[in-house]
């Protein structure tokens, strides 16, 4: 008998008013047991992380090019952490697409957002060609997180659909990710519901799992003998069910004598805007760490978001102070908002940095991506995106550089050669025209 | 109840049988004779050796032997009695010879089946999710979020979830069986519930809250939401609210004060007020774009709602936590009333003279613990409060009763003793009620409990053998409950009395007079028979139907739902689902369908003279589910009511079929009566398509979401005239409830096999055709009621029998 496995997505009802949410879910994901492998040389990682409504250029742009640059005031924060800096500055995106749904689009595809109401229509994005090779090693192909929940139906970029908006990463041109925005349920994603990382918690747990499963493959052993050949398939799948089970608990409990910092469950979205921002890069610190997926993707902000940010005296709305109208006072707070965004992904460095991974830490195993698919947002500008390469990427890349562009460099050029140091080889992307020579190893 | 003789399922009647009727199968040859040239003149020129025209060879069928080619026979029938053979084009047959050739088949075929029933086999049967929650909710009296704890089961290709040959086991599904099985233990005592979680839950953007939602809100409230949360324990919790806010993240509604009322089980545990709140400098005109205001208005428009938390006491249980606006009317709209926002223009508006409405609301806890509390499920489950002395046996109890109604059977020793192993272990380290946990996780794993399993006999030697009246009572209430049996079942069951005179129907009536049954026939039949369950994914097209919102798309749901549940517990005629003249309505399905003079959300029966809906059909819901986003599609509808109310599925188009081109000779788009004209030219389309577009043409009168229309999608008067293969004509939705009325047996029939697929959780194959006939006629007499087709699935030989394994 050929039964079907469950599918690989699901939509999942969120309680109350049948709000839906579409969870991808992977048939092998464990939560409880994730295997924490020690590889000698610890795998590569990407992380991207993308910031809404443009960035302040002026602020942004070092003045020197090459190595020893002088840090801005928007990058300040990232000072510490200079040789694992590469700012790239000069790349175009494709122009297409909507003003904010186009931002988000093009960012990790290159391509434009369609305008077409019944279908949705961008690229795969960069995260998603590397998901595919990294996610045969770990339990979740790729997470897709953000800050934002919002289930604006119809459109939200003029004329868009708000998946444009909403997400950054593509599965498949036609498939959004959507993103999730509550580490209570990322945490359950990634350790199931046991409450806690804490080992004695988890192996507990494991050990009384097992003696329940032990259980029932007894009594299931028995009760196969009284059923029909037939039945016996199925009764079969169901004991491979548990012995599937049963093999991730016990590499667990090999795994055990290396222990996760012990972080209890969060109980959901704390309601300042930098807890719930820290929390969130704590989750992906955890899930890179645990080895449970290799590919993050972070939405720092929705396209076109207008949060305020009152705790840093910034209480107007993000979206419409973006159309600063050249107001030095409105420039004033974008920039602001600009270095908060940047403060926040110093704290996500120095977790990473002190973190061990194989011989060095998680920060030089990971190849970071930040930024921001338009540049001046008064024009809603796709031209000289504000693009930030951190994290050692396991070797294969070089920091401490601002590498400006010749004109007319698409920003895809940049993505195909990423993917090249990521081992990844795709032979074009959205607008692409071949590779970054300047983005070297040395 | 029924006339004629309902066959009794006896053994020993069939093999009394069996004997008597293996000649009287074989046809006369003069008979065989005739049909075979009724074959020879209208079938053999395709379906022979040489063609092999659907892998069917009728030349060679042997007509003096029926029901030994009863598969292809079966067939035969289908596509005489649905006139799709012979094809268009082709000569036909009278249908005068048609009707006695099929009758001849027909009772040949039922004839063989009487003398050697083929019962079939059911497969293992892994509880579906609606069933694990609801035998959850019969065991331990605790209603749980099934959605969030396990995955959503596949259907079979005739979109039933509950085919155990499709319910399959992974290992991720495994993993949350057992985490499911930990929180309901832990839900269930109350127990270890320290950590404090949240519970968020969302309005839908699209449901206008400009009404009172619900009917556990106060009265004259308007928005919000009743939330039926289950609080873990008595202890402190946190509710926090958060208003709808438009795309820029402004409060939508500020303009004026506004009281917002929140209450626990009816009583309020407070009163918020919002709005109304002017800063020195006015709001800015618009946002859509580059303007944006003073900034202490900026901030309170912004953060207005994040005053709205506090923490309250709550006793452990379901509760009732209603959040709603009072004290004041809705905002009159004044001068021309505007349509309802959709789409962007709702986005960017923050409606500063509007109402406020409620994004969603978040219950934190427990923060403070007092206590597990006295809650329905551990009453249910707590039998007895030992004295430290006692608390083995006290277990030992628990764990009997619980065994006996989750694994559907007597307990046995063994039962008791594995569960006690679980206590043991447990009780040792934290006490009895933590025993009790960890028995009753280990019992919610356990393969009797997530699978409904039934045992071969070993000494029937092949033949079909009668189930055990433990396997008969367990079939009745995953059937007609979608859930395990209740003590007054098992009891019978256990004492062999199920079967006994007059019991079994007696218990099929008490059965379906719970509202239990009602409930999971309207919910997992109906729901999936008529495809309504995918109303909750329809995205029709907002800019095409401004007017689709949330409210809409429930209330189209609600109207079907409160339909079918009226029809089945006032006992009809299964056809009366096609020929009703009442329905039910709230305020804004009545606007959507023209009627006038109904007011507020609630629901109530209306006559529906003079109106052009009545019956299924001219419901909304499946109007709008067998349609495009954007337009209608005479197709899928013919295609629905092919398969749903004629039982005569077209098979799927060849894979060369190609698509209808968009547009006319002269490029612009054509209507789509003349689109589907292509098919009629076209020989490989029409076989099928002239039967499926004219049925579908005839609701042409319904857009996409159900409206009455009289001009189609490109502005021409609607053509609702539909013209059969054999020659019938009819025109619009009265015609077409005309139509199928002509053929109650037949979509009796339809009707009758997909319950019976239901009812066995399997696909109804074509030796289960003759019990579908038998029931037909069982009950033709009395048109068909639910009551009486529900028996006489129950007594079916497929139901009551299982195939011996070969």
């Amino acid at each position: 008998m050929i039964l079907s496995r469950q599918p690989i997505s699901r939509r999942a009802v969120l309680r109350g008013m049948g709000v839906t949410l579409a969870l991808p879910l992977l048939d092998g994901m464990s939560p409880v047991f994730g295997a924490v492998r020690r590889a000698v040389k610890s795998p590569t990682r990407l992380g991207v992380v993308y910031v809404p409504n443009g960035i302040v250029m002026e602020n942004w742009t070092p003045a020197e090019e090459g190595t020893g640059f002088g840090f801005t005031p928007t990058l300040k924060p990232l000072e510490p952490f200079s040789e694992h800096v590469t700012v790239v500055t000069g790349l175009n995106g494709n122009p297409g697409g909507g003003p904010h749904a186009g931002a988000a689009t093009r960012f990790l595809t290159d391509v434009a957002a369609k305008q077409d109401n019944a279908n949705i229509l961008a690229g795969i994005s960069v995260d998603q060609f590397v998901a595919r090779e990294f996610g045969r090693e770990t339990q979740l192909a790729s997470l897709e997180l953000g800050l934002d929940t919002r289930d604006f139906a119809g459109s939200c970029d003029i004329g868009y659909s708000c998946a444009y908006t909403n997400t950054i990463a593509w599965k498949s041109p036609t498939t959004p990710l959507p993103i999730e925005n509550d580490p209570r349920a990322v945490f359950e994603r990634l350790f199931g519901d046991g409450g806690t990382t804490d080992q004695a918690t988890r192996i507990a747990r494991a050990r009384h799992d097992k003696s329940i499963l032990d259980s029932i493959t007894e009594k299931t052993a028995s009760l196969s003998r009284r059923l029909g050949h037939g039945d016996r398939g199925k009764i079969e799948q169901y004991l491979d069910a548990i012995r599937d089970v049963e093999r991730r608990i016990q590499k667990a409990e090999a795994d055990s004598a290396n222990a996760l910092p012990e972080v209890d469950q969060p109980a959901g979205v704390p309601s300042r805007y930098s807890d719930h921002a820290k929390l969130m890069f704590d989750m992906q610190v955890l899930a890179y760490q645990s080895d449970l997926t290799r590919v993050v993707t972070f939405m720092m902000g929705r396209e076109i978001s207008g949060r305020s940010y009152a705790e840093i005296g910034v209480p107007d709305a993000h979206h419409p102070i973006s159309h600063h109208q050249n107001i030095p006072e409105n420039i004033a707070k974008l920039c602001k908002i600009n270095v908060f965004h940047i403060s926040l992904l110093s704290y996500y460095f120095e977790k990473l940095r002190a973190t061990p991974d194989g011989d060095g830490t998680l920060l030089d195993s990971l190849l970071l991506i930040y930024g921001s698919g338009m540049s001046n947002s008064n024009e809603h500008s796709p031209a000289n995106l504000p693009i930030l390469i951190g994290g050692g990427a396991a070797g294969q890349l070089k920091g401490g550089r601002h590498i400006k562009v010749g004109a007319g460099v698409p920003l895809a050029n940049l993505h195909l050669t990423l993917l090249d140091r990521l081992g990844v080889q795709i032979e074009s992307i959205g607008n692409s025209t071949g590779r970054m020579q300047t983005l070297s190893l040395s | 109840m029924t006339k004629g003789t309902v066959a009794s399922v006896g053994v020993v009647i069939v093999l009394l049988m069996s004997t008597l009727i293996s000649s009287a199968t074989r046809l006369q040859p003069a008979t065989a004779s005739a049909d075979r040239t009724l074959l020879n003149q209208y079938c053999v020129s395709c379906h022979n050796q040489r063609l092999k025209t659907a892998a069917l060879t009728l030349d060679t069928a042997d007509l003096t032997d029926i029901p030994a080619g009863a598969e292809i026979w079966e067939k035969v029938i289908q596509k005489l009695q649905s006139s799709a053979m012979p094809p268009p084009g082709r000569l036909r047959p009278d249908a005068m010879a048609v009707q006695t050739f099929v009758k001849r088949l027909e009772s040949a075929l039922d004839q063989a089946a009487a003398a050697r029933p083929n019962p079939g086999r059911l497969a293992l049967h892994r509880l579906n999710r609606a069933e694990y929650a609801n035998a959850i909710h019969d065991l331990l009296a605790l209603t749980i979020d099934a959605r969030s704890m396990l995955f959503a089961d596949d259907a079979d290709q005739h979109g039933f979830d509950n085919n155990a040959d499709v319910l399959s086991v992974s290992p991720a599904l495994m993993e949350r069986y057992m985490s499911a099985a930990r929180k309901i233990a832990r839900l269930t005592l109350g127990r270890g519930m320290s950590n404090p979680v949240s519970d968020t839950y969302s309005i839908p953007r699209m449901l206008v809250q400009d009404t009172r939602t619900d009917d556990d809100l106060p009265l004259g409230s308007r928005g919000g939401m009743a939330i039926r949360h289950r609080f873990p324990v008595d202890g402190e919790y946190r509710l926090k609210i958060k208003l709808q806010t438009n795309l820029y993240d402004y409060i939508r509604g500020l303009g004026q004060r506004h009281q917002l009322d929140v209450r626990l089980d009816s009583a309020r545990i407070k009163l918020f007020t919002i709005g109304g709140e002017n800063p020195a400098k006015p709001a800015p005109a618009g946002f859509a774009g580059a303007i944006f205001g003073d900034t202490a208005w900026e901030d309170y428009s912004h953060n207005a709602d994040k005053s709205l938390e506090f923490q309250f006491t709550a006793r452990a249980g379901e509760r009732v936590v209603a959040v709603s606006f009072v004290g004041r009317a809705p905002t009159a709209a004044e001068g021309v009333l505007l349509p309802r926002q959709v789409g962007y223009p709702l986005a960017v508006n923050e409606a500063p003279d509007g109402d406020p409405a409620v994004d969603f609301v978040q219950i934190t806890g427990p923060l403070t613990v007092v206590g597990p509390g006295d809650t329905p499920s551990r009453r249910s489950v707590l039998l007895c409060q030992p004295a430290k002395s006692s608390e083995e046996s006290c277990a030992t109890k628990i764990f009997a009763s619980l065994a006996r109604r989750a694994y559907r059977r007597p307990v046995t020793p063994e039962d008791v003793r594995t569960l006690m192993r679980f206590y043991e272990q447990a009780a040792s380290e934290g006490g009895f009620e933590a025993g009790i946990e960890a028995g009753l996780e280990r019992m919610l794993v356990d393969p009797e409990f997530l699978f409904r399993v039934e045992v071969d006999r070993h000494d029937t030697s092949g033949k079909p053998f009668q189930i055990t009246d433990l396997e008969l009572c367990s079939r009745l209430s995953f059937f007609l409950w979608s859930s395990i049996p209740d003590n007054e079942l098992l009891d019978l069951a256990e004492h062999g009395r199920l079967r006994a005179p007059g019991v079994l129907e007696a218990q099929v009536r008490r059965m379906l007079a719970d509202p239990r049954a009602t409930r999971s026939l309207v919910d997992n039949f109906a729901g999936q028979w008529l495809v309504i369950r995918n109303v909750d994914s329809i995205t029709p097209n907002t800019d095409l139907f401004h007017e689709f919102d949330e409210n809409l798309r429930s209330a189209m749901k609600k109207e079907t739902e409160l339909f079918v549940e009226d029809q089945l517990r006032s006992d009809k005629g299964i056809p009366e689902l096609l020929s009703a003249t009442y329905t039910f309505l709230n305020e804004r399905l009545a606007r959507h369908y023209g009627i006038r003079d109904v007011y507020g959300d609630a629901f109530r029966r209306l006559e529906l003279d003079g109106s052009h809906r009545g019956g299924l059909l001219g419901q909304a819901s499946l109007l709008t589910v067998t349609s495009y986003p954007d337009r209608t599609s005479p197709v899928l509808r013919g295609k629905w009511l092919l398969e749903n109310m004629l039982g005569t599925p077209p098979p799927p188009p060849p894979g060369n079929a190609g698509t209808l081109k968009e547009n006319g000779a002269d490029g612009r788009p054509a209507p789509v009566r003349d689109r589907l004209e292509e098919h009629r030219k076209n020989l490989a389309c029409a076989s099928c398509h002239l039967q499926m577009d004219p049925l579908g043409f005839a609701l042409e009168n319904f857009d996409a979401i159900g409206t009455w229309r009289s001009r189609a999608e490109g502005g021409a008067p609607v053509d609702a005239s539909a013209a059969l293969i054999d020659g019938t004509t009819f025109a619009g939705l009265p015609g077409l409830r005309q139509h199928l009325l002509s053929r109650r047996d037949q979509f009796a029939a339809t009707v009758t096999e997909k319950l019976l697929s239901y009812a066995l959780g399997r696909t109804v194959e074509y030796y289960d055709k003759p019990t579908v006939r038998q029931i037909v006629r069982n009950t033709a007499a009395d048109d068909y009621r639910w009551s009486a087709v529900i028996l006489e699935i129950v007594k079916s030989r497929p139901f009551q029998m299982r195939r011996a394994e070969r």
